[in-house]
């Protein structure tokens, strides 16, 4: 019999603060959801390395504001090369601006001036910033030193990867997102058998998900192990 | 109605596009009714040209039919909402209205926290802060222009706005404007394409005192630095106080004209140096009582030891500290100060690898590390076997049957016996907690 194709809708996978699971980096969400706040710090940064939950923390941010009847905007630096300095003129009318990857502008004159002429006027009129970059501001390979002590007046938080425990819980949360069950036991297999760290679970995830709609079978360790 | 509409194809489109695209181009966007109409306030020309391009039509395929098949007009436009510039537009009546009556000085963007008495005066600004207040007291006379230069995050900004409170606490109604250099640059350029250049002139020329800030980013702008010129000119020729702040020694910036270079030391030039120990102390205590915090002396000491480089730096490290102490609810001591700021002092995630840890713990026990793949199962090798994978589990992502087959190709379920096996010992045996404590800081530092 052939096996059934599933349809081609993804059910996306929205970062919200609820299905953040912070594991050791309590005090970075609480630090976030605050800023949304007033009265919190106006600009925070991030830095950790990837699969940390930097993205998620922005996305979450932004999703966070929009409900608010807000207006808030995310950037990819990692996607510069689809973006221009340019894109960066107004944004302090908007109510949040979040910057992901900032180390990939480093070294890039005209961003760097750009990220620095808004980070002034952010400061003159207001609306929270969030920063997200590989290292610590120092380290990130910046040229200008304006920038730098910028970034560094805010609050800076390194964030701290999730230990396993914390991972097979985020695994699950992401699995329950999308309408998947996935058990404790077979959640603990695949951390038993796969690379570690988050994206590739998640990827994993992604792969077991179709396989199973297209098996339609449940996530049990019998399928997953005959699926690895 | 309108918002109603839009909040809908918002949903539709979230649906449909990445998190990325849609917190990129579509969530900055601001929906407003006009004439019963649509209409989509972007930042900037690139939102703008990027949302027309790549997802307008969409956009207006879902109105239609989430609208029953009505197609309200809808426009495109580069703006604020209403809201803020309405919030805008109160606030600057209120300030022309008040100043009229003399009730509330001009404030032409200057921050009333930045005074003299928020000041930290050292040895490294002793001077620029006795030139500073000559200014505040006798703006135009004492000392014009005033050139203040220094590294990022030494305190000139601050200075400036002393300066500036300073003159309208002696005179309420005069007229101080503060802008960086590039808002200058701005207001010009925008000036020249609304043919308001009369009106940028007289603006600028009408001041008591300008305060101009990181005059390095004129570098290579050469338009703005004529107008700059005449504007100078003209404010000197008035007694009018100009004082500008820059990165470096005027004679020093490049890509500026000579002309201004030798001007702008016509008046008097001060440096302001990084501040030293005391003073780094000094900022901090001062800046704890600002937000009410209290700080014991030997974590200010602690703090200014450790972040040497400027101001800014020392203020963040002080929110990271409060931070922490809010949110966890302990008091700022010693202890507690390092703990917070381990992370400002650590550079970079250091990348720990299955060999790296292979060879330290090798080293630390004094053993090969081909005994820890070997099939040796003496107690002398077993146990940093076991410690090694410990830490290959706990420090890497690598999955477990890969961290066996870097053991000498062992199956996952020694891994785990080896790890389960290291936890128990460090609960029982205090000698293996201080190894692993050891080891710990040698591979993470």
């Amino acid at each position: 019999m052939p096996c059934q194709l599933p349809l081609g809708i993804v059910l996306r996978d929205n970062a919200t603060f609820s299905n953040y699971v912070p594991g050791q980096n309590e005090e970075v969400l609480h630090t976030v959801q605050q800023t949304l706040r007033s009265g919190g710090e106006q600009f925070v940064y991030l830095w950790g390395t990837a699969g940390n939950g930097k993205t998620h923390l922005l996305h979450a941010a932004c999703h966070e504001v929009s409900i608010r009847g807000l207006s808030p905007v995310y950037l990819p630096l990692a996607q510069r090369h689809e973006l221009a300095p340019q894109m960066l003129e107004g944004l302090e009318q908007l109510d949040l601006v979040c910057l992901d990857d900032i180390q990939c502008i480093a070294g890039d004159e005209a961003w760097e001036a750009a990220l620095f002429h808004l980070y002034n006027r952010l400061r003159e009129s207001g609306p929270p910033l969030l920063v997200a970059g590989d290292a610590i501001t120092g380290a990130l390979g910046l040229r200008l030193p304006d920038l730098v002590s910028r970034l560094s007046w805010g609050v800076v938080y390194h964030l701290q990867p999730l230990d396993d425990d914390a991972k097979r819980q985020a695994l699950q949360l992401r699995a329950r997102c999308r309408g998947v069950e996935m058990p404790e036991d077979v959640a603990a297999y695949l951390l038993r058998r796969s690379p570690r760290d988050l994206p590739a679970l998640f990827e994993l995830l992604d792969r077991l998900d179709y396989a199973s709609l297209a098996a339609q079978r449940k996530l049990t360790i019998p399928f997953v192990r005959q699926f690895l | 109605m309108v918002a109603a509409l839009w909040k809908k194809c918002q949903d539709r489109l979230e649906g449909e596009l990445t998190a990325q695209q849609f917190n990129t181009w579509i969530r900055p966007l601001h929906v407003e009714e006009r004439d019963g109409n649509l209409l989509l306030l972007a930042p900037n020309q690139f939102v703008l040209d990027r949302v027309k391009e790549r997802f307008m039509d969409r956009i207006g395929e879902l109105i239609f039919e989430i609208n029953n098949g009505n197609l309200p007009d809808i426009q495109l436009k580069i703006g604020e909402s209403t809201r803020k510039r309405t919030k805008q537009a109160d606030n600057e009546k209120r300030g022309r209205l008040l100043h009229r009556d003399n009730q509330l000085p001009f404030r032409g963007n200057l921050n009333p926290d930045f005074t003299f008495a928020s000041f930290v005066q050292g040895k490294s600004n002793q001077l620029a802060h006795a030139a500073s207040q000559q200014v505040g007291e006798n703006p135009g006379r004492a000392y014009n222009p005033l050139f203040i230069y220094g590294g990022v995050g030494l305190g000139k900004t601050h200075l400036m706005h002393a300066v500036g409170n300073l003159i309208l606490k002696n005179k309420p109604d005069a007229r101080v404007i503060y802008l960086h250099s590039e808002r200058f640059v701005q207001d010009m350029v925008k000036a020249l394409q609304h043919r308001t250049m009369d009106d940028f002139k007289r603006l600028y020329r009408s001041v008591d005192a300008l305060l101009i800030d990181d005059i390095q980013f004129f570098a290579g702008k050469e338009q703005s630095q004529e107008e700059f010129f005449h504007t100078f000119n003209a404010l000197l020729d008035g007694q009018q106080q100009v004082i500008m702040t820059c990165d470096r020694y005027p004679k020093e910036v490049k890509g500026l004209e000579e002309r201004l270079k030798s001007r702008f030391g016509w008046g008097l030039t001060v440096a302001i140096e990084p501040p030293e120990l005391e003073t780094r102390v000094a900022i901090l205590m001062q800046k704890a009582v600002h937000l009410q915090v209290s700080l014991p002396q030997d974590v200010a000491f602690f703090i200014a030891k450790r972040i040497r480089s400027n101001v800014r730096e020392l203020e963040g490290a002080l929110r990271r500290v409060v931070a922490n102490s809010q949110f966890t609810g302990t008091p700022i001591t010693l202890a507690f100060a390092k703990e917070a700021l381990k992370d400002l002092i650590a550079l970079q995630d250091k990348q720990v690898t299955i060999e790296n840890i292979q060879k330290t713990v090798a080293e630390y026990y004094k053993i090969r590390v081909s005994d820890l793949h070997s099939k040796k199962r003496s107690r002398s090798v077993a146990r940093p076997r076991q410690i090694a994978m410990y830490f290959s589990k706990e420090l890497t992502s690598h999955s477990l049957p890969e961290i066996g087959e870097a053991f000498g190709g062992r199956d996952h379920t020694t891994i785990l016996h080896g790890c389960r096996k290291v936890n128990e010992l460090r609960v029982s045996d205090v000698r293996m907690e201080e190894d692993i404590h050891n080891l710990l800081r040698i591979l993470t530092t």
